[in-house]
């Protein structure tokens, strides 16, 4: 960082030197707040003071937007069905994805490498073009309009990363730490879950992060598999709200902030591990 | 002699822990992934009645979706995914870039920048879209505001017309994914060693030099890495298209894209409604499938190539 600052220069020029930069910098932050400034303010306001008053705070903090949503559009229901879709794939993916990144990392199987591989050629696989094969199945496995079957298809979509996540940490733990276990008498089972796990916290951490993240969002599989309103999640009741309550516009934008409040939530508090996640994705290759 | 048999038992029951503790994960992603990738390659060669796989067919619906009434809507939806691949690459991953130098630049602040900008993109494509559907439509606040300065007249159809509606579609998903170049840039920038700068600085380059001399080089891995996953991305475009212009990629198909194609054949939304055309939808997948296979390890040669070793 050091090595950047330009030398020989007075203070005030070389801040003066960074003022466009930071101008742009400033503007786009404006680009990223004000549409979701936009959004929170116009969820306390009727759909006329959503005309009258664009960028105002509202009048008075009205909470029956979002009590509207909740009930008249049932948004309560399909929030249940994402909490448990979402919580569902979260832990199936870590439970299944360590059992197997432990074998494949520790163990000198003579096919570690060849298994490992078929895992990680999922990452990639572009599994929508799979959608009709998949639709059949499920219909045949009675999982069509089932939070199961959601459960199931995400977790198969998010395991080859979660294997790739554990098996990278696992790897680099010291081989003493189960080889010690086992003079003791512990079962494989006790060491990967009472030893190994604990040992690989941030990459149940990544795993569970990335995995929350891109189940609560998806949209696709719920609009191919689910037809019936009871089993609906947040996504794709959003996706029939915007056109089904086009004039309601305060009933929109206040079902818009419910379904990105835990998500909101959530990069709040884990902001930092997001950031630093992502940025660690794009050095990996 | 005691040790060697101990050993080879421990080999033995690592064997087999090892392939029930595999078997689960394995079970799970071969089932709702594996097996219905490879049937859906395998059926595209195949004719089809609704749902059930009929005889053989060769290559003949392959044939099918380069003629007549397929073909305009093929070329349509692969311009339109070539054309948000672009859009992406410049307004996305090339102002990203300016973005993470000029934070890269700056000691302070970084991570401040950085969390805001990455926040649109932990949330939902759907979500996304439908806010910039809300904010964009006609009498919606982005018209009012071009009024108010005085930069547009009367409503705003920019959703509406055909000349516009894509590109409108490709600066909302650019908008959504920003933070995703800015993060990734700045690690990269960041494993770069502060000598190369200072050498380059004491040669007398500036900053605009800096960056395109001598950081740009060093960020083949992370060009390389962006520019896979926007590729795979942007062939893959569905929820913004289906939340923002309906599934038909409104208006007439100038949003149209190679997914959204897929999923009326698939989903009968082309022609009659509920009428699909399987044998087709297989085809138009196996070929995306080679689309972005090929792209995908053709893009990973070329910047792996390109990589300086320092």
């Amino acid at each position: 960082m050091s090595a950047l600052a330009i030398p020989n220069r007075p203070a005030l020029s070389r801040q003066l030197a960074r003022l466009p930069g930071w101008i742009v910098l400033v503007v786009w932050t404006a680009a990223v707040l004000l549409p979701l400034y936009i959004l929170v303010v116009s969820c306390f306001k009727t759909t006329a003071e959503i005309y009258d008053n664009r960028l105002g705070l509202p009048a008075r903090f009205a909470f029956d937007n979002f009590v509207n949503a909740w009930t008249r559009a049932d948004l309560g229901h399909n929030f249940l069905n994402s909490l448990i879709v979402t919580g569902g794939a979260v832990t199936l993916t870590i439970v299944v994805s360590a059992m197997a990144a432990y074998p494949l990392s520790r163990y000198r199987l003579g096919w570690n490498a060849i298994m490992l591989g078929l895992f990680l050629s999922g990452i990639m696989l572009p599994i929508r073009l799979a959608s009709v094969e998949l639709f059949t199945l499920m219909r045949n496995l009675g999982l069509l309009d089932s939070l199961t079957g959601l459960i199931l298809v995400y977790s198969a979509i998010r395991i080859p990363f979660a294997v790739f996540i554990f098996a990278n940490f696992m790897r680099v733990l010291p081989s003493e730490l189960d080889e010690a276990a086992r003079m003791d008498g512990a079962g494989e089972v006790r060491i990967l879950f009472q030893i190994i796990l604990p040992m690989v916290k941030p990459a149940v951490s990544i795993v569970a992060i990335f995995t929350a993240i891109a189940v609560w969002n998806d949209f696709f599989f719920p609009l191919i598999f689910i037809f019936d309103d009871r089993y609906k999640t947040v996504p794709l009741a959003i996706s029939v709200f915007v056109g089904q309550f086009r004039t309601d516009w305060g009933l929109v934008f206040a079902s818009l902030a419910i379904s990105m409040a835990p998500i909101l939530i959530m990069y709040c508090l884990l902001a930092r591990q997001i950031r630093e996640g992502v940025g660690a994705q794009g050095g990996m290759k | 002699m005691a040790n060697l048999s101990r050993t080879s038992s421990l080999k033995r029951t690592q064997q087999r822990m090892a392939v029930l503790f595999i078997l689960p994960a394995l079970a799970v992603y071969a089932l709702f992934v594996l097996y219905p990738l490879a049937m859906s390659l395998w059926g595209s060669f195949f004719l089809w009645k609704g749902l059930r796989m009929g005889e053989f067919a060769g290559l003949s619906n392959f044939a099918r979706l380069f003629v007549f009434p397929s073909d305009a809507r093929l070329y349509g939806a692969l311009w339109h995914n070539a054309s948000w691949f672009f859009g992406i690459m410049l307004f996305q991953n090339g102002i990203g870039l300016l973005f993470a130098w000029l934070l890269f630049l700056r000691d302070r602040g970084a991570a401040f920048f950085q969390s805001v900008f990455f926040f649109p993109a932990v949330l939902s494509p759907v979500i996304v879209g439908a806010l910039w559907r809300l904010l964009l439509a006609p009498g919606g606040v982005v018209e009012w505001a071009l009024n108010g300065l005085g930069l547009h007249q009367g409503s705003l159809t920019v959703l509406g017309n055909s000349h516009t509606a894509l590109w409108v579609l490709i600066a909302v998903d650019a908008w959504n994914w920003m933070g995703l170049p800015v993060l990734i840039y700045t690690a990269g920038l960041r494993q770069i060693s502060g000598q190369i700068f200072e050498a380059a600085r004491l040669d007398g380059a500036g900053n605009a030099r800096m960056l395109f001399s001598v950081a740009l080089p060093l960020l083949m891995p992370a060009l390389g890495t962006l520019t896979t996953l926007s590729f795979i991305n942007t062939f893959n475009q569905f929820d913004i298209v289906y939340v923002m212009q309906g599934v038909q990629g409104n208006p007439s198909y100038a949003t149209d894209t190679l997914v959204t194609y897929f999923y009326r054949l698939a989903f009968g939304a082309e022609g009659a409604v509920g009428i699909t055309d399987i044998g087709l939808a297989l085809a138009l997948g196996t070929m995306l499938f080679l689309i972005l296979s090929i792209g995908t390890l053709l893009m990973l040669r070329f910047f792996d190539r390109r990589t300086v070793q320092l």
